[in-house]
Formats: C-alpha cells, sequence, structure tokens
C-alpha cells in the first residue's frame, strides 16, 4: 500500500530518485514502517551508497525543507531526546564496505554503514584488532557508533572512539562533504570537526566514513573472572588495581542480574548480592604472567569467593556472552536505560546507592561498570510504576559523588516526560552551533543534547 | 589602536602591578619561537578566571584582539601579536589546584608548566602523559591550546586524550564549563573542539587533567644504523611485533652532531641515523621486550645497540634527545622547524623528498622524528643575514608541507597554524572543509577578537590557492 503524498512531498521523492535511482528509494508503507523512530514515521526511505549522494541528498532536503534521520542498522535510535520530526529516513546500509585497510600504518578506513561485527571479523583473520567494542547490536554500524559515542570494555587500556577515530568524512547539515583529521597518529591542522562529529547523534553532519588506529593481536589474551560475595570487596579490589602499575585491558563488574548470563560462557556462579569482576588482559606472555599473579593476589586479599581463568578462544565466547547479555538486557524496549558517571573512587558508593534505590521502590535494577572510567550503566523494567522517582533518587545521588547520571534509552512516552539532564553551562553554546551548522534544522532535529524542549 | 583610557581601564581590572605597556616591555612579548616580531599594545598578566573575563569583556566591547599566551614557546606564530591588541599573559595563573590520586586527576591553572606538574606528581608515583620537548617551559593551557604531543605519545597518546573538563571564558567574557570531571559528558564535545583550536574559539582557565601511575619501570636503547631505511625498518618491525614503547626517536646524522658539539650525551657523529627508544611498563615483559627488539636489529643490519645502565645513563641520552633544536640553535640561531606527519609506511620516501627539497635551496635541514608515530620534524638552517637564504628556507617550509599532505597526511601534527602554516592550509583542506570550520569560529567568536588571523586561512586567500579537491 502506498499512501497519498502531497505535491511537495512527491516532488522531493522524484528529486531523491534522481540522486540514487528508482531501486534505492522507497515509500513503501513497510520500508518507512520498519525505519520509525521515536514513533515518527517518516514517508521516505533512500539507500545512499556514496558520500556524493548523501551530499545530494542533504542538499535536497534543505531545498525541499524535509528533515534527515541518518540511518545504520537502527539499533541505537532510540537513545537521546526525542525526535521532532522525520521526513525522510537516509540508510547508509549499501556503504558498508573497508575503503583501505593499510596495515603498513595500522589503520583502517571504513565506510560508515560497515557493520562493526564484520569489521572484527576481518580484520582477525589478518591477525589485526580494533580497540573498539562498544556494546551494541551484531548489526551495528560504525557510522551509528561514532554518532552515538557508545564505547565497550576496551576504552580501559584504549579510550573511546574520540582517542581511536583519526579521520572522518562526512557531510554537513547543508551538504557541504567535509573532511576532518586524517591517517596520521597526529594532527592539529584547524578546528578538530571530528571530536565535535562523534556523538552529535547525527545533529551536525552525517558521517560518511573515517579512518580508525589498529594494532596487531596480543600474543596472549587471558580473562580473569572473579566472583565476590560483596560488592564492597570488589571495589576495593578496582582501587588498589587503580593505584597499581598493573595495565589491564579492560575491568568490567556486573551484578548477578547480568552475571546470571555470563555463566554458560565459564561465569562463575554469584551470591544474591554478589559482583563478578572481569579482568581482561592482553599483552606478552610475561606481561600477563605477571598480572595473573598479581591480580589474583589482590582477590584473595579481599575475599574472592571463586576465580576462573579464561584463555584464547574461552576469552571471546565470555566476551560476546557479555555483549550478548547487555544487549538483551539494556537495549530491549521495555527497559529504562541509565548512565552513571563519578569519579573512580566514588564507584563503589553509586553501585550500592543504586541497589538501595532499586529496593526502595521495589525494582530490581541491574549494573554494569567500567571499573577504570567510572561509567555506571543501570537497567530497569519500564513497566515499574514510579520511573520518574527512580531517575530522582538517582540524579541527586550522582550529583552528590561530583558526577551525573542520564537516562540514556527508554520507551518514547518515557523520554518524553522523564528524561532528565544534568544542568550544564555549555547547552547554549551547543544550540548556537547547531543552529549556525544547520540554520534549516534538517538534520535529526529534536535530537541535540540540552536542545529546546 | 588602544587609548590610555582602555589601559587604564584593563588597569583597574589586574591592578597596577599586572599591567606592562612601555615600548620596551612590549618588546618583550613580541616574539614567541619562530623568527617573527610584531608589536603588541598591551600586556596583561590576569590572576583569576573573574580578571580575564574582565579584561575580555571590555575587549569585547571595543572590538580589541586578544592573544592568550602562556610561555610563547609555541613554533608556529601562534602567540605573534600581528594585528595589535592585548597579549593575555596567563603565566600568573600557576597554581595547582589539586592532586587526586585516586581519581587519576590533576586540577591546575593555564600557567602551570608541564614540567612542574610532572615534578608534583613524581612522589605521588604518577605522571601527565603529554611530554612536549618544551615542557621545562611550556605551559599547561599552551598545551591544551596546540593540542600538544611529544616522545611518548607513541604510546599514550596526545594532549586531547588527557583532558576531562576545562573552565573557559569565551569571547564575550562569559565563564562556562565544558567536558566536565568526569567521563562521557552530555551533548557535543566541546572540550575536544577547543584543544588544539590555538586560543580562537576561547580561553581556558583552569584544566581537570587525566593523570596515571608512572610505568613500574623504563629502559632506554639507542640504536646505531648505517642507513635510514634500516632504522625506519625497525621501527615498522617493533611495532608489527606488537610492541608497543613509550617512545621511539629518529635522529639524523646533522642532528647527532650538532648535540655533541653542545653536550656528550654519547651520540655518534658518523652514523645515518639513530633511534632512541623507551620501553616503559612492567619488569617482568621488559627484559622480553629488549630481546625482541636486539632481534629485529639484528635482522635489519644495526650497526651498534646501546642500553642504558643506569638511570643517570638513560637521563643523559635523553638529554641529548630533548636538547636537539637547542643544540642546533647553537650552530646556527635561526631555522624553521616543521612538524608535519605522514602515515607511518610513508616516512622514508618522505625523508628523501626533504633531502632533494634541501638540495634544491642549497639549504641543511637537520631531522629528528617522532619515528613510531610519522611525526617529522625538519629543522631548515639558515643565515638571518642572507636575505635569499631567509627566502629560500620559507620556500622549503612550504614545500614540505606540501609535500606531507601529498603523502597522505598532514601540514602540523604538534606544533599548529598558527601564521606559518596559514597557507598551507590550503594544500590540506578544501574550501567545504574550511568554511565549516570558520562558521564555528563565528559561533564562539562573531566579533572575531580571540587570537584572529591565526589558525584558518583568510577566505579571500582561497582563490589563490588550489585548494584540495573534494573526493567523491
Amino acid at each position: 500500500m502506498t499512501p497519498a503524498f502531497s505535491a511537495e512531498q512527491s516532488a522531493f521523492s522524484q528529486r531523491l530518485t534522481e540522486i540514487v535511482g528508482s531501486a534505492s528509494v522507497s515509500t513503501d508503507e513497510r520500508v518507512t514502517a520498519e525505519h520509525t523512530v521515536d514513533g515518527l514515521k517518516p514517508f521516505v526511505v533512500v539507500f545512499a551508497s556514496s558520500a556524493e549522494q548523501v551530499s545530494q541528498v542533504v542538499k535536497a532536503g534543505n531545498q525541499f525543507e524535509k528533515t534527515i534521520v541518518p540511518w545504520g542498522s537502527g539499533s541505537r535510535q532510540s537513545v537521546g531526546p526525542c525526535l521532532a520530526r522525520a521526513d525522510a529516513v537516509i540508510s547508509l546500509k549499501p556503504m558498508n564496505k573497508i575503503i583501505e585497510l593499510d596495515v603498513g600504518n595500522y589503520t583502517v578506513q571504513v565506510e560508515a554503514g560497515m557493520v562493526n561485527r564484520d569489521l572484527h571479523r576481518q580484520l582477525a583473520e589478518q591477525g589485526l584488532f580494533l580497540p573498539f567494542d562498544p556494546f551494541c547490536t551484531e548489526t551495528s554500524t560504525i557510522g551509528g557508533e561514532l554518532a552515538t559515542n557508545v564505547s565497550g570494555p576496551s576504552r580501559a587500556a584504549y579510550g573511546t572512539a574520540r582517542d581511536i577515530v583519526l579521520g572522518i568524512t562526512a557531510v554537513s547539515p547543508t551538504g557541504d562533504i567535509i573532511h576532518t583529521g586524517g591517517k596520521t597518529m597526529k594532527n592539529v591542522a584547524g578546528i578538530d570537526l571530528g571530536k565535535l562529529l562523534i556523538g552529535s547523534q547525527g545533529t551536525l553532519g552525517i558521517i560518511t566514513d573515517t579512518v580508525m588506529r589498529i594494532f596487531p593481536q596480543a600474543e596472549v589474551n587471558r580473562s580473569l573472572l572473579l566472583a565476590f560475595p560483596d560488592a564492597e570487596d570488589a571495589f576495593q579490589v578496582v582501587s588498589r588495581l587503580l593505584a597499581s602499575k598493573l595495565t589491564p585491558g579492560s575491568v568490567e563488574l556486573v551484578d548477578r542480574l547480568v552475571g546470571h548470563h555470563l555463566e554458560p560462557a565459564g561465569g562463575p556462579p554469584l551470591e544474591e548480592n554478589g559482583v563478578l569482576l572481569m579482568v581482561s588482559i592482553s599483552g606478552s606472555r610475561e606481561d600477563a604472567e605477571r598480572h595473573q599473579k598479581d591480580i589474583s593476589t589482590l582477590a584473595e586479599e579481599n575475599k574472592v569467593d571463586s576465580t576462573v581463568i579464561l584463555d584464547g578462544t574461552e576469552v571471546n565466547g565470555i566476551e560476546n556472552a557479555y555483549h550478548q547479555a547487555h544487549q538483551s538486557l539494556f537495549t530491549s524496549p521495555s527497559v529504562v536505560q541509565g548512565k552513571a558517571s563519578v569519579p573512580l573512587s566514588k564507584q563503589g558508593e553509586m553501585f550500592r546507592a543504586i541497589k538501595k534505590t532499586g529496593s526502595k521502590y521495589g525494582v530490581p535494577v541491574g549494573v554494569t561498570v567500567h571499573g577504570y572510567n567510572g561509567i555506571l550503566y543501570t537497567r530497569f523494567d519500564a513497566s515499574v510504576a514510579d520511573p520518574s522517582g527512580i531517575i530522582n533518587d538517582l540524579n541527586g545521588t550522582a550529583a552528590g559523588l561530583d558526577g551525573f547520571f542520564m537516562v540514556e534509552a527508554a520507551p518514547l512516552q518515557f523520554r518524553k516526560n522523564g528524561a532528565v539532564l544534568p544542568p550544564r553551562s555549555d547547552y547554549k553554546l551547543m544550540r548556537l552551533l547547531k543552529n549556525s551548522l544547520d540554520p534549516r534544522n534538517i538534520l535529526n532535529p529534536g535530537k541535540l543534547v540540552g536542545g529546546p524542549g | 589602536m588602544i587609548q590610555q583610557s582602555f589601559i587604564k581601564e584593563l588597569t583597574g581590572i589586574v591592578g597596577r602591578d599586572n599591567i606592562l605597556s612601555s615600548r620596551k616591555d612590549l618588546l618583550a612579548y613580541s616574539y614567541d619561537s619562530t623568527s617573527r616580531q610584531e608589536m603588541p599594545e598591551v600586556i596583561v598578566f590576569p590572576r583569576s578566571t573573574a580578571e580575564v573575563s574582565g579584561v575580555i569583556k571590555a575587549a569585547h566591547r571595543d572590538k580589541v584582539p586578544v592573544i592568550a599566551r602562556g610561555a610563547g614557546t609555541n613554533l608556529s606564530g601562534g602567540t605573534i601579536p600581528d594585528r595589535g591588541g592585548i597579549i593575555l599573559e596567563l603565566s600568573r595563573m600557576n597554581r595547582i589546584l589539586d592532586i587526586d590520586t585516586a581519581n587519576h586527576r590533576a586540577v591546575v591553572q593555564p600557567g602551570v608548566v608541564n614540567l612542574d606538574l610532572q615534578n608534583a606528581l613524581a612522589p605521588f608515583g604518577f605522571v601527565f602523559p603529554p611530554d612536549p620537548a618544551s615542557q621545562e617551559m611550556s605551559t599547561l593551557g599552551g598545551n591544551v591550546g596546540e593540542n600538544a604531543g611529544g616522545p611518548h605519545c607513541l604510546k599514550h597518546g596526545v594532549t586531547s586524550k588527557y583532558v576531562y573538563g576545562m573552565e573557559v571564558v569565551l569571547s564575550d567574557g562569559e565563564v562556562i564549563n565544558v567536558g566536565g570531571s568526569v567521563e562521557d559528558n552530555p551533548g557535543y564535545d566541546l572540550r575536544g573542539l577547543l584543544i588544539g583550536s590555538e586560543g580562537t574559539l576561547g580561553i581556558a582557565t583552569r584544566l581537570t587533567l587525566h593523570i596515571i601511575p608512572k610505568p613500574e619501570t623504563s629502559r632506554t636503547l639507542l640504536v646505531i644504523f648505517e642507513t635510514l631505511e634500516n632504522a625506519s625498518q625497525t621501527v615498522s618491525d617493533i611495532i608489527g611485533a606488537g610492541i608497543i614503547p613509550g617512545a621511539m626517536e629518529l635522529i639524523d646524522k646533522t642532528t647527532c652532531w650538532a648535540i655533541e658539539q653542545g653536550i656528550s650525551a654519547g651520540y655518534p657523529t658518523d652514523a645515518e641515523a639513530v633511534l632512541l627508544i623507551e620501553l616503559e611498563g612492567l619488569q617482568d615483559s621488559l627484559d622480553r621486550q629488549v630481546r625482541d627488539i636486539s632481534e629485529i636489529c639484528q635482522k635489519n643490519k644495526v650497526r651498534e645497540l646501546r642500553i642504558a645502565k643506569t638511570s643517570a645513563e638513560q637521563a643523559a641520552l635523553w638529554q641529548g634527545r630533548r636538547g636537539a633544536f637547542g643544540a642546533i640553535a647553537r650552530i646556527c640561531p635561526q631555522y624553521i622547524v616543521m612538524d608535519g606527519t605522514v602515515p607511518r609506511n610513508k616516512m622514508v620516501p618522505t625523508i628523501h623528498r626533504v633531502d632533494e627539497i634541501a638540495k634544491k635551496y642549497h639549504l641543511t635541514i637537520a631531522l629528528v622524528a617522532h619515528a613510531g608515530d610519522g611525526n617529522i620534524h625538519p629543522l631548515i638552517l639558515f643565515d638571518t643575514g642572507n636575505p635569499e637564504e631567509i627566502v629560500s628556507a620559507r620556500k622549503a617550509g612550504d614545500e614540505i608541507c606540501e609535500l606531507c599532505s601529498s603523502m597522505g597526511g598532514t601540514i602540523t601534527g604538534e606544533h599548529g597554524v598558527g601564521l606559518e602554516k596559514l597557507h598551507a592550509m590550503f594544500t590540506q583542506f578544501s574550501s567545504a572543509d574550511l568554511s565549516a570550520m570558520r562558521r564555528v569560529k563565528e559561533v564562539f567568536d562573531p566579533e572575531g577578537i580571540l587570537n584572529p588571523g591565526k589558525l584558518l586561512p583568510p577566505e579571500e586567500d582561497e582563490s589563490l590557492h588550489e585548494t584540495k579537491e573534494v573526493a567523491g
């Protein structure tokens, strides 16, 4: 069934057809419905195959005053503030190739629609790895991951996208193709627009390709799974690790709700209020041995219940299980997913406060922690009677610890009513930037954090 | 032209002891570490955020240029007051406000000297990883303004990775905070946008920095090669073996000779290239790394591999490298330092082309490089008494910028654009790229008072250059 369009909509769709060809434009109800964001169904979906096409489409959006929603796999569209209007969705799905793998330079340039998991697989075949493992779905694209600035366990050792990305090509909100950075390890020429684009949620540009750092795979990859009956002890080990000379690849803590899902992949069982500390080690044999020895000692000194050490493919197994658990528990549409960011020494306190708040409202709250970054992800069921009470409590707790808490993803009605942003003094400047770079408000209107409304 | 009444107003803000306007004093702030000189109209030394804001408000009202300056060590003309105005000298905002090792954080004022912070962190066993060669003098505010690098960025990354947040005074005097004291702050990364913006978007008045525990131990190796190719292949092979040293510096024959004229660091004066490699990490893994690197060096026909046996020997080797620019200055007081960066596997062809440029202009070009990063520092020597040679040196510099761009690299990896590389920007960016940057500049500084004329080349000059073609 094709719905009736206004003359203006038809003219816009016609223009899109001229740009990408009729096979890559769809106004079919089934296709547009699949690309609904925040309850807003676009009237047209266009599939772009090149930066040039993206540029032409955005120019057409400006000309016809139609808003455009950039789309990778759609897995993180319900993150952040609500979209205000969706005329067209531009899908970068056809842009899914490696443009250049430069092994001698240790960089890879990929199109934005490339699926992260596919990229990881292709790099692994050549003994290489990309230290960018955000908690996303099997189909999440690199472009979408950069636009939402998501991250994963490896940020402990390698930083976030803002550290791993060397260059970005993007289409500006007015349709210009712009380049920022490049393929060198250092680059300070001009204003660093790449930093601005990463995490801008498609409001300042559509990322079309990127150059990222890659590394040779380590000699040894090992995973230490340490079960603690008490969260206090697990966080004590993290504090001592942070003060030590050790350099683990990642340091994650999960509660029983999440830990339970890791048992089939080798995770030790947890007690009711237990916490699983997962430390990954990657490096030379000597490095791994030393890490294993010291961390085991630290754990024993802090009342560890059981220790499991995984090696080789078992490490992949536990990492996959962790990602899958995150995906199913935290990104389900019926879940309120939040994120707290606190100083490193306050992580344990925040963890306990989250658990206490859950008990107060009679809602189990699942928590995972990037233990080297002070980031705690929370999840609870959206059917809870009074979600705003929990959120307000957590906002207050995080602020009291010199950090913040915010709802990242949640069902629509909840995000419209309940999403409270931490107060900041730089939102005004962000709005000015958006207005200046996107004068007709074409790209993802309303999605700007701290924006109007 | 600044009126006497304006200077009086500024005196009211910062106090009589924190303002200079005599010709003699203005001269002292008329230059940086490049060979250019232009006169400012007044120098102020604010001691607080409120004073910075007060000065900026006055400047904003009267549309007077404001150039934020730390220690003036920059190598791109970034703090040259070529349009007069106010030099906002931040060296008196030099307090370390907090060292919080439990949270891997230090809070500092922008005028704190990089090495002073390192020294304050040392008793706690912590470091701030960015270590520009100028660290004995350069300020952290300046490091942030330029997004400074340094030898140890190979392993740890550049300044932008180590800034949690900043307090910033905007061009109208408003004070805001970007980033924060924790990670993943919501909204656009204005922190990342401001870092490296060379004082053109705002002035940082307080920095929250990320500090890390000092590595357990380190080893310093001096590796001597007969050819540049062998040295460079060694660099590639080390990274390919999964070893990321703390630093991996390449030093050419001319520079080694200059270093040895000044201090006896123990460098050879007859080898084409030496590598100064610093390994850092756990005691357990370094013995093995040294063995692996020795094997790689043997394979690449090393002439000699020396391992510093004591910390004094380590320090001597590093003193040689850190003093390289100064050593060159002793044999030739005037030179231009380039800092282009190319893909790591393009470093050797780039260096050969630099040699050709030297021959073409009959110039001596010495070279040091952060080899692991592909970041080269050709030092173009010239005689200030020889006008033709000055012109040649400038032309050679422009050609090296173009060369680095054409190799798929950048005109500047560390030192910034400033005034020196304004026109080279056209070789790296399209007019669309530059226009997007100008829009950002206009949002932050609509009156154009913050370090005007730096970083972004004038739009009207675009027609004089063939800007980079937009890739499809």
